[in-house]
Order: structure tokens, then sequence, then C-alpha cells
């Protein structure tokens, strides 16, 4: 009888849980992470600054781009304070955005599995932190700045070659980018209210600590995943 | 920030189980299901393997009798002319053109049924030639518009090989329509 009494509050801890579980999951039914076939014929048929459809590609990829989204996850897991929040996230933007930028204006050609393989391993290398692992196992950390920063170029690098995938008009170029950017930054906001929202509600949970412990691990194991999935498309290929 | 510290021993497992698991699931479900690579058979055994297959559809069966055209025509300084086919989703088109000079061109399709003037460009811009094969990606009349925009007269040579069952051509404002026998 006291079980059951107790079942609503548990299911009332739980429920944020649940919904977080669910999330999660989503973009793996998007696991196709490449820009379809279809925008790509669109876009390759643009000569000439096109806002919009520049700005929306680049929201609709870090909206479903669960390697982008696990990073993001996985690097405001800890933060609760707003600056913190606001520091971390313009610093990662800065890094994205510089490689994004140039990486296309400067014809950088690297390969789009190995990028995506190194973002893989950001999201390992996020959890670990989280983890605490690297001042436990290895006595020193890089400054957690630092780290989000040079991830960000990594993640930036992985942007590019998106968008280097399909022969872009030099005609309004450095617009086109920069809507991609937008599109981008307005894509990860979407996906940060919700990733804050889930975390703040989570928090509140007494088990957060030891749930940390288990999710930063199970982050981590997502990590090594997307790594090895990019490595087996670079050797398929 | 964080009130409890992690011990040492606890990080390693978990970084060990967390690789051990996603080399797990890569092994038995992600190499099988996205690329077709089954190390350990748990692909077949799951019915996994075989998602990813590139087995392209080689061999589309037609109903419409084949053909085989070419027809020659001089297009004089800024007139144009429209060659169409009409042709069933799916069905294709060997084709090759040839100008004696550039000309002005958009192969493109009018689907069956569609809104009046509405078509899709499949191929477009300033050449002397194109050679190629066509999939029709709706029923339709498809084919080519040229515009002679030169001081000069241009002919060109057009072979086409397929399973159409009509012919158009539009030329000053008239349509010559050939249906063919089946």
């Amino acid at each position: 009888m006291k079980a059951l009494n107790k079942l609503p509050v548990l299911l009332n801890e739980y429920r944020q849980l649940c919904w977080l579980v669910l999330l999660l999951f989503i973009p793996i039914f998007v696991f196709g992470h490449n820009i379809s076939e279809n925008n790509a014929r669109f876009v390759e048929s643009i000569n000439g600054p096109a806002a919009m459809p520049f700005m929306y590609l680049g929201a609709k990829h870090m909206v479903t781009g669960y390697d982008h989204l696990l990073f993001l996850f996985g690097v405001l897991f800890f933060l609760h304070r707003f600056k913190d929040v606001f520091l971390f996230v313009t610093i990662f933007t800065l890094g994205h955005s510089i490689t994004l930028m140039l990486g296309v204006l400067l014809e950088v050609n690297v390969n789009v599995f190995l990028v995506d393989a190194l973002i893989g391993l950001s999201v390992v290398y996020k959890a670990f932190e989280n983890l605490d692992g690297f001042k436990q196992v290895f006595g020193k950390q890089m400054d957690a700045r630092a780290a989000v920063f040079v991830f960000g170029l990594c993640h930036g690098l992985g942007l590019a070659t998106k968008l280097q995938e399909f022969s872009l008009s030099n005609n309004g170029l450095v617009t086109n980018i920069l809507s991609f950017n937008i599109g981008v930054e307005i894509g990860q906001a979407i996906a940060l209210a919700f990733i804050l929202v889930i975390l703040s509600q989570w928090r509140r949970i007494k088990l957060f600590q030891s749930h940390a412990f288990v999710s930063n691990s199970l982050l981590m194991s997502l990590g090594f995943m997307l790594t090895g999935y990019q490595i087996a498309g670079y050797m398929s290929t | 920030m964080d009130l409890v510290t992690y011990k040492k021993g606890h990080i390693l497992i978990a970084t060990g189980i967390a690789f051990l698991v996603a080399v797990v699931m890569l092994l038995t479900l992600i190499l099988p299901a996205e690329f077709d690579i089954d190390p350990l058979g748990t692909g077949q055994l799951l019915g996994l393997k075989g998602l990813s297959a590139k087995a392209p559809k080689a061999v589309t069966m037609e109903e419409v009798k084949y053909h085989e055209d070419s027809v020659s025509f001089i297009l004089q300084p800024f007139e144009s002319v429209e060659y169409k086919y009409q042709l069933r989703k799916g069905s294709s088109l060997l084709f090759s053109w040839m100008a004696t000079n550039s000309l002005t061109f958009d192969f493109h399709g009018e689907p069956e049924g569609g809104p009046e003037g509405f078509a899709e460009s499949y191929s477009v811009g300033k050449s002397k030639l194109e050679n190629g094969t066509f999939t029709a990606p709706f029923s339709g009349i498809h084919g080519w518009f040229w515009e002679n925009r030169a001081s000069e007269a241009v002919s060109v040579v057009l072979t086409t090989t397929g399973y159409y069952s009509e012919t158009l051509i539009f030329r000053e404002g008239t349509v010559r329509k050939q249906v063919l026998s089946n």
C-alpha cells in the first residue's frame, strides 16, 4: 500500500527523464545526416544570393544533427548558471563559425567522414571530461573553454564539408555561407532551448548525480558509436 | 560545481563499458544495417543485413513498342523549336543531339494532367551537343527546347531511342503531334 502511494511521486520524478530519453532518440530517425538529394539539386541551381534556403538548410542541419546535439548536451550537462551557458555557447559558436566560413571560402579539402569521426570523438571527450576522467585518471585537464573552442573548430569544419558537397556558385557565396551560418545558430538556439529545459527539470531529481554518471557514460558510448560509424564510412568509400 | 567526485576506478570501468557497448553495437547492428558489413553474422540473424545493400533496379520492362528516330532540322537566327516525347514514369530515353553551332537549350518535362504551362527542367544551358540517358521522373511529355541566338543558321541532328508513344514538334506556334503505333 505504501509503495502504491509513492507511485505517482515516482512517476512524476521520472517523467522528465522519459522526455529526455525520447528527445535523445529523435535524431536517430534521421540517421542519414547529409543534405538530401532534392535539396542538393535545388541548391546547385542557385546562382546568386539566396538567404532563406541556405538559412533553412543550416537550421535543419543543426536540429537534425545528432552529433552536434550530443556535443551540446555534453557541454551543457553541468552548466546551470546562465553566465556559464552563455559563455560556453558563445565559444562554441565562435569556433564553428570561423571554420565554416574559412573552410568554404578557402576551399579547404577535408574528408567528410574523418571530420565527422573527429566530431564523434568530441562527444567522447566531453563525456569523459564530465565524468571528471581527465583529472582523476590523468591528473590534469585542458581548460574546458579551450576544449570547447577547439572542438567548435572541428564542428565548423564538418559544417563546411556539408556545404562543399555541392558545387556552390561563387555568385553570392559569402551571403549564402553567412545565411547558412545564421541558420545553424537558429537551429542551435532551438536545440539549446530543449536541452536546457530538460536539464533544468532533470537536476530537480534527487538522483541527478548518479544519473549523471550513467548518462555521461552513455553519451561517451554514443560518441564512440558515431566515431566508429564514420570510420566505417571512410573505409567503405 | 560538482558536489560528487567520481572514483578513478569507476570512471575507467565506465569508459571501458562505454567503449565495449559501442563496439558491440557497431559490430552487431550498425555496420550490418548501414554498410552491409556483417562480421559476426548478426545482421543475417536479425534480418538487418540488406537494409543498405546496393541493389539498383537494373531492368525496367516496357509495354510500349521500341522506337528509334533520327531527325535533322535547321534553326534560322532567333528561331526556336521543341521536340518532345511521351514517356511513362520510369521509362528511359537514350538521346544524342549535335548542332553545328552553340544553341540555348532547355531539356524539360511536363507532367500529365499538370497545370497549364508547368514544366520541370532537367538540363539547361548553352551547348553544341548533349548525349545521355534519361529516365522519366513522371509520366508526361519530355524533351528539348532549342533556340538559335546567333546570327547564322544552325543545323541540328537529334537521335532518340526508347519507349515513347507519341512525338510532338512545336514550331512557330504550331504543334505537330504524331501518335506512334503500338
